[in-house]
């Protein structure tokens, strides 16, 4: 740009004996300024501005706020959420509260009856998506959540929290689109192992059963062998 | 009561700004009140309608300046109240009016209280001797221009008073700084105007504008600014105006990110109102004084817009001055004290002082070619040699950068 | 008449309590309030131009100096310190009896309750200055010629105290 380079012939020192005349730094300056504001009204460039709340900023997929738990299909059957309660203790502010639910004998039925979140406590660092091992607990992406009760507004609970797999596909493709085929291999993988298992037990049992008619067969030859 | 039967006072596009007063005396005398009323009322209405003027300009301007510094930073200004943004000023008002008026307690709480009210009074009246239109002059003193000058003494004094019945330190600062700046800028003002008094022969402003009626060429008016002497010393004029209203490049005084707010730190509420209306009142009064004095005051610029009523002249060069006060404030940094001081003893007063010599000769040679090739030189060539002694001795020396690694 | 007897009062209370007050900003701001007030009635004679001079050069520069040497200065506000400054009779004696004098003889010869003649013509702005540098040239130029004198002095004494000072670094 011509305007820059002429800024910067003018501002350097002057050379010993060699005379500017003063002021025309000045006036450059004031061009600058001046086509500054004249081009804010028409050029996109020169105006930054985005006029919230008619307006809003387009957020990065990396952009990370608060956390929210994964469910596929149905909230309330299938959150895979398994309430190990590692991203409890690994979480560095201690924000997050996780009761297990147990049946009447004490077995846990591997899902959380309470799972609270504090936020105004989190410091939205993702250690918990991080560390967690089924793939339930990510980073969400939501910011306006100001609310004038002060006691309780910011403690959210599972009703909350839980969000379906295809939210979790529209805030983060590329992280959903992995998880989703990562646990599609795993789902094909354990239905081959189960299915190769159930084969081999199947073959397993077959030569059993073929071993024990050998030797069914065996013991009938002998016992006629010794009548006669 | 005799109700006298007065007719009702004509008035014309030219006279507008008159009717108040007009219509005041009016009903006055048609009640039959006594002479001296009625002058009184007249006076009362015509002091009131150049109050309301330019209170109502510095409401505007307020809105004007947020919204032009705001385009030259690349951001929309306020624009939430209202249309544009044009209520913020009433938003801005009803915000000052309803906070709490803070006084400190090591404060001397009457010179607190008066300071405000002195930096307000001298600025309204300095906008009562200039003339506003051919037939709208407040005050047509016969020593208006020695009389803008006295009262503008009157706010070094009260920039002092502020600073110190504080009774902290950042006013103290602020006020040493604002007084050397006030005073020292002050030099430069008036030298730059008498230039200008001793062309025209008299002190009375609307004298002044009337001298400088005429078109010469047919086409180019014949401003003072269209002089070599007039041009150098509004120039001159110029800077030294917006060094004495406290603006940007030359507020330290109230610098934001140096001194909080100088002397007026510790003020809230509406006597923090009352300082930002005095210094927007003393932009009016010393850009109008410069409208008066180097550009023609009410005068058109072309011969065939004379038609146009004169009070829009004036206003509208006013306008034109004030919008490059704005586009400087949003361009410039500020200067340091040392650097602003340098500037008005060392370039602004040799140069304010050669004008004088200047406008005689351009009276003594009869304002002609003759008067341009003896007056050019006489400014021309002691501002080069000044700038190149300035170059010499001032220039900031090449830096050279040692790195860590080397 | 009646702008003499309101004014007078009031000028004369601020200049005792300029000489009077302890505190030095006080003094200050009332020694300015005298000056102003002289001013107004200077204006309510009808000396227009020497009113609003008066009012710029003591308000706007007299005072303006003793104010800004009190800024820089800065001397004691509190009561005890003040007490303690040496006060001197015979130096104030010394210094305003011959004022008072001056003053009672030119009450005295100059016959102040005549008034002039109702039809002399006022001094006009343009009158005045042909006095100032015609008749009265040999005052101005003698006042010109004190006040540079002044003011180099001032500049020189300025340069002298800064010179040691930079004197100092020399490694």
């Amino acid at each position: 740009m011509s305007t820059e380079k002429t800024i910067d012939r003018l501002s350097a020192p002057p050379k010993p004996g060699r005379w500017i005349m003063p002021g025309l730094g000045l006036i450059q300056g004031l061009v600058i300024s001046g086509k500054n504001a004249i081009q804010s009204y028409y050029k996109k460039d020169r105006m930054t501005t985005i006029q919230y709340p008619e307006q809003r900023a387009v957020i990065s997929p990396n952009f990370r706020n608060f956390p929210f738990l994964c469910y596929d299909g149905d909230a309330a059957t299938g959150l895979r959420c398994t309430a190990c309660s590692i991203c409890e203790n690994e979480c560095p502010p201690q924000c997050i509260y996780i009761v297990l639910e147990r049946d009447e004998n004490g077995k846990s039925l591997k899902r959380p009856k309470v799972f609270d979140i504090d936020i105004s406590v989190c410091m939205n660092c993702g250690i918990c998506a991080e560390v967690c091992p089924f793939d339930s607990i990510y980073m969400d992406g939501e910011y306006e959540m100001s609310t004038d009760d002060r006691f309780g507004g910011l403690m959210l609970g599972l009703d909350r929290l839980a969000k379906s797999a295809e939210y979790h596909m529209k805030l983060r493709p590329e992280e959903a689109s992995a998880v989703m085929a990562k646990r599609k291999a795993e789902e094909e993988k354990k239905a081959a192992a189960a299915a190769a298992k159930a084969a081999k037990a199947k073959a397993d049992l077959e030569a059993k059963a073929k071993a024990a008619a050998e030797a069914k067969a065996q013991a009938d030859t002998e016992q006629k062998g010794e009548s006669a | 009561m005799i109700f006298a039967t007065v007719p009702f006072p004509s008035f014309t596009l030219e006279s507008l700004p008159q009717l108040p007063k007009l219509l005041v005396e009016w009903l006055l005398t048609l009640v039959g009140a006594p002479d001296w009323l009625v002058i009184i009322g007249g006076t009362a209405a015509m002091a009131g309608t150049v109050v309301g003027v330019f209170l109502s300009a510095f409401a505007l301007l307020s809105l004007v300046e947020r919204k032009t510094l705001a385009r030259i930073q690349n951001r929309l200004g306020p624009n939430r109240a209202g249309w544009f943004g044009i209520l913020q000023p009433v938003a801005d008002g009803i915000k000052m009016l309803t906070k709490e008026d803070i006084v400190p307690t090591k404060a001397e709480w009457l010179l607190h209280l008066a300071a405000p009210i002195l930096i307000v009074v001298p600025s309204i009246l300095a906008l009562g001797v200039m003339p506003l239109g051919r037939e709208w002059v407040p005050v047509n003193m016969e020593l208006g221009l020695l009389f803008f000058f006295s009262v503008g003494a009157l706010t070094e004094l009260s920039v002092f008073m502020a600073g110190w019945a504080s009774g902290s330190k950042f006013p103290m600062l602020g006020a040493m700084r604002a007084i050397s700046q006030m005073v020292s800028y002050e030099l430069p003002l008036i030298i730059s105007a008498l230039g200008v008094i001793m062309v025209t022969g008299s002190l009375r402003l609307s004298d002044i504008v009337a001298h400088q009626e005429g078109f010469n060429f047919g086409i180019i008016p014949n401003w003072n600014l269209f002089t070599p002497w007039g041009f150098a010393a509004g120039l001159i004029f110029y800077i030294a105006s917006i060094a004495e209203a406290n603006r940007c490049p030359f507020d330290l005084p109230e610098g934001e990110s140096e001194i909080v707010a100088g002397h007026m730190t510790e003020y809230s509420g509406f006597k923090y109102a009352l300082f930002f209306m005095g210094e927007y009142l003393g932009l009016f009064a010393i850009a109008g004084l410069g409208v008066t004095l180097f550009l023609g005051g009410w005068q058109a610029p072309l011969p065939f817009l004379g038609w146009v009523p004169t009070w829009i002249w004036f206003f509208a060069k006013l306008a034109v001055i004030i919008m490059s006060y704005l586009w400087i404030r949003g361009t410039f940094p500020r200067v340091r004290i040392d650097q602003l001081m340098r500037f008005a003893w060392l370039c602004l007063i040799p140069m304010a002082l050669l004008t004088i010599p200047a406008a005689a000769l351009w009276v003594f040679t009869g304002k002609g070619i003759v008067s341009w090739v003896v007056t050019v030189p006489l400014l021309m060539i002691p501002w080069v040699i000044l700038t190149i002694l300035f170059n010499r001795r001032l220039a900031p020396a090449t830096r050279t950068y040692t790195f860590a690694d080397s | 008449m009646i702008p003499l007897l309101i004014l007078s009062p009031l000028i004369l209370l601020a200049a005792l309590g300029a000489v009077w007050k302890a505190r030095p900003v006080h003094a200050a701001l009332l020694l300015a309030l005298s000056l102003a007030l002289v001013a107004v009635l200077y204006l309510t004679i009808g000396a227009d131009f020497i009113g609003l001079v008066q009012f710029m050069v003591y308000v706007g520069a007299v005072a303006i100096l003793i104010v800004f040497s009190l800024l820089i200065t800065r001397p004691s506000d509190e009561a005890e310190e003040i007490q303690r400054r040496p006060r001197s009779m015979v130096t104030g004696l010394i210094c305003t009896l011959p004022v008072l004098a001056v003053l009672l003889i030119a009450l005295v010869k100059g016959d102040p309750l005549t008034l002039p003649a109702a039809d002399a013509p006022p001094l006009s702005i343009a009158r005045l200055g042909e006095l100032l540098f015609t008749t009265h040239a040999p005052a101005v130029l003698a006042v010109g010629v004190l006040l540079t004198a002044v003011m180099i002095g001032a500049a020189l004494f300025a340069r002298d105290i800064e010179k040691p000072k930079s004197n100092q670094p020399e490694k």
